[in-house]
């Protein structure tokens, strides 16, 4: 043997279990310092009697959760928020399941080339999107200019723009690269035969897609869900620049809590119980989603 | 099962074509598939035999030509709507449902009542020897198994035909002699037409009645297993089909109505042929014809056929048989098979043999299609 021509580091033993330690002391530090002490001191804010006893100390109550909870403002605002995420998820679903299964079974050689636009489109810069949409569904946007151009319309349509209805088509489009992907990528995993042999025993596209396609992609769908329907429970950029009062959600109650009233004890309470709820929704999703992969 | 009435043909194609842009997968294919046959399309890959078998399942419309169907022309009809299932290669069962309702599936859609439809989901995985199987899904079924379901799920619709496309291709050989008896068996039992397509000769020589075999998206020749062996039309059809020597010989002169070959003393190759002197013939000899005398010199006792002499320079054992290669004075090589019995030769490599075959074992057979002298 000639090792003795090259010579090997050896690394003793301690050295060798302590390493791989070391290099995940930055990353843990810096998961304590940036993530999980902000959520400590949120905690304690939520729970906190704050600015209601002059804010000195660390007074427990849990009043904060209860004036959210009790304030039918909230609740009504929970519901449009409930109606406007659903709304733009099932949208997005609509748009995303086809538009999968054009890329993974259509496009040969585009099949690329198409995810990569996806994507590009989602590293769009939020505000410019929405800014676009403004132009769009403005009093002098583009759809009305042209609808009266045409004489369909005499009066401009305010309703399309600062209403529940634009906060819905933003959002909808807002995430649909997040939507697509995780279908896109549980028909990969599909044998295209499949379809070839539900046809050949007499299914249509619509059997095909309810009975065969729908059940195989499903993980996928789950994977979608959890991606993107929380997020569109928490979004206020969309909310606040297109919505006016009518497209008022949650994330924007939390946003008018903490830097219109100032009120950072409520704006805690409301931000955990929303994350609650999301924690709830993604367990009972992951739960589903693993039932369907024991199934198949 | 299938009688719908009529005397005809179950399956029939009119001059298909079928083209993928500039390629031509199927150039004019005419063939007719009788009511209850196992009939076999074998080929090597690229040579249209799958593309035949789904332009009559309806997965590909033809670029040219009819498809008739029971007596009807199915040509333009979709694939739900014909009488006819497939075995897809790689089984292509639906992984989220279990076996029964794999099998079920097609009759689902048909709208047969829960009762029948269970008998006859049972009746058919009895068929395919699957009973008590029916709540597993097809994850936890081994290769042979899946196969048997794509079979039940198919079978039990009862359709005019039964398409199979390579079925047997992704499972090991013993277990594909195995279905190979077992689809025999199953195609016996219900009385289907069976249409199978294979590139594996022996699967198509054991199990089907007729066979065609293609290359270039025509069919060379169209017969039953014994003829396409005795006597192949095509030099492709020759190399295809088991191992066989192919010989290109001139006419040196005529005995009757036999053409000989005889450029030298002691080589002398007798065709059944109608060629006149000079002309050229392509010849193919199967190796076990060949009878093979150790040494040189021998008489002709009598024999009348083709009679060469050469050196053996290789020797083989494969089991059943022995195979020696021969090389003859002017360069050509001929195997031979001997059985491996106890009159086996000892013949080593280096020795002097002589050949001897009948000449009803040398086969004139065509370059391509058409060119037969």
């Amino acid at each position: 043997m000639e090792a003795a021509a090259i010579p090997v580091r050896r690394s003793s033993r301690a050295k060798r279990l302590v390493q791989p330690l070391a290099f995940m002391a930055t990353p843990t530090a810096l998961l304590i310092a940036f993530f999980l002490a902000p959520m400590l001191v949120m905690l304690g804010v939520a729970f906190d009697r704050g600015l209601l006893d002059g804010g000195v100390g660390f007074n427990f109550t849990l009043t904060n959760f209860t004036d959210v909870i009790s304030d039918p403002l909230n609740r009504k605002v929970a519901l449009t928020t409930f109606e406007i995420a659903t709304t733009a998820m099932l949208v997005q679903l609509i748009v995303a399941v086809p538009l999968a299964y054009v890329i993974a079974f259509k496009a040969g050689r585009w099949q690329v080339p198409i995810l990569l636009f996806l994507v590009l489109a989602d590293e769009l810069n939020p505000m410019v999107r929405i800014y676009a949409w403004r132009m769009l569904l403005g009093r002098e946007g583009l759809i009305n200019e042209g609808l009266m151009s045409i004489g369909i319309i005499n009066h401009p349509i305010d309703a399309l723009l600062f209403s529940q209805f634009a906060v819905t088509v933003v959002l909808s489009t807002s995430y649909l690269t997040y939507t697509v992907i995780p279908i896109y990528g549980a028909m990969k995993a599909i044998d295209g035969n499949v379809f070839e042999a539900a046809r050949d025993l007499g299914a249509g596209w619509w059997t095909t897609t309810r009975r065969v396609l729908l059940p195989l992609i499903a993980p996928g769908i789950f994977i979608s869900l959890l991606l993107v329907y929380i997020p569109l429970f928490t979004d206020f950029a969309s909310p606040a620049l297109v919505g006016g009062t009518s497209g008022y959600m949650l994330g924007n109650v939390v946003n008018d809590y903490v830097l219109e009233a100032g009120d950072l004890n409520r704006g805690a309470a409301m931000s955990i119980i929303m994350l609650g709820l999301s924690a709830l929704f993604a367990l009972v999703a992951y739960r589903l989603a693993r039932i369907n992969r024991l199934e198949s | 099962m299938t009688a719908d009435g009529g005397d005809g043909p179950m399956i029939a194609l009119e001059r298909v074509c079928k083209r993928f842009g500039e390629a031509t997968a199927v150039d004019d294919v005419s063939l007719e598939i009788g009511r209850g046959e196992f009939f076999s399309m074998l080929g090597p890959s690229g040579c249209g035999k799958t593309t035949t078998l789904r332009m009559i399942a309806g997965f590909e419309e033809p670029t040219a030509g009819r498809v008739w169907l029971d007596g009807d022309d199915v040509t333009l009809t979709s694939p739900r709507h014909r009488n006819v299932n497939m075995v897809f290669q790689d089984y292509a069962l639906f992984p989220h449902m279990t076996v029964a309702e794999n099998v079920g599936f097609g009759l689902k859609l048909k709208r047969i009542p829960r009762a029948e439809r269970s008998g006859r989901i049972d009746e058919m995985l009895a068929v395919v020897r699957l009973e008590g199987l029916g709540g597993r899904r097809p994850a936890e079924l081994s290769g042979g198994q899946r196969q048997r379901v794509a079979l039940a799920r198919a079978l039990v619709n009862r359709p005019a035909a039964l398409l199979l496309d390579e079925p047997l291709g992704a499972l090991d050989l013993k277990l594909r002699r195995e279905m190979q008896l077992e689809l025999k068996r199953i195609q016996k039992s219900t009385g289907t037409t069976f249409v199978y397509v294979t590139h594996d000769q022996e699967e198509a020589l054991t199990m089907s009645d007729r066979i065609a075999v293609m290359d270039g998206g025509r069919v060379e020749q169209l017969a039953d297993p014994k003829t396409l062996y005795e006597q192949p039309q095509t030099a492709f059809v020759a190399d295809f089909i088991g191992t066989s020597n192919a010989l290109r010989v001139s006419v040196d002169r005529r005995e009757g109505r036999h053409a000989i070959v005889e450029p030298a003393p002691g080589f002398r190759i007798v065709v059944p042929a109608d060629c006149p002197v000079g002309g050229e013939l392509q010849v193919s000899v199967r190796p076990e014809k060949i009878s093979m005398l150790a040494g040189h010199g021998h008489g002709a006792n009598g024999h009348e056929g083709s009679r060469i002499e050469g050196v053996a320079v290789e020797r083989v054992y494969l089991g059943s048989v022995s195979q020696t290669v021969v090389e003859l004075p002017d360069g050509d090589r001929l195997a031979v098979h001997e059985l491996n019995d106890d009159d086996v030769s000892e013949v080593a490599p280096g020795d002097p043999v002589t050949l001897l075959w009948a000449t009803r074992h040398s086969l004139v057979v065509a370059d391509a299609l058409g060119a037969r002298p």
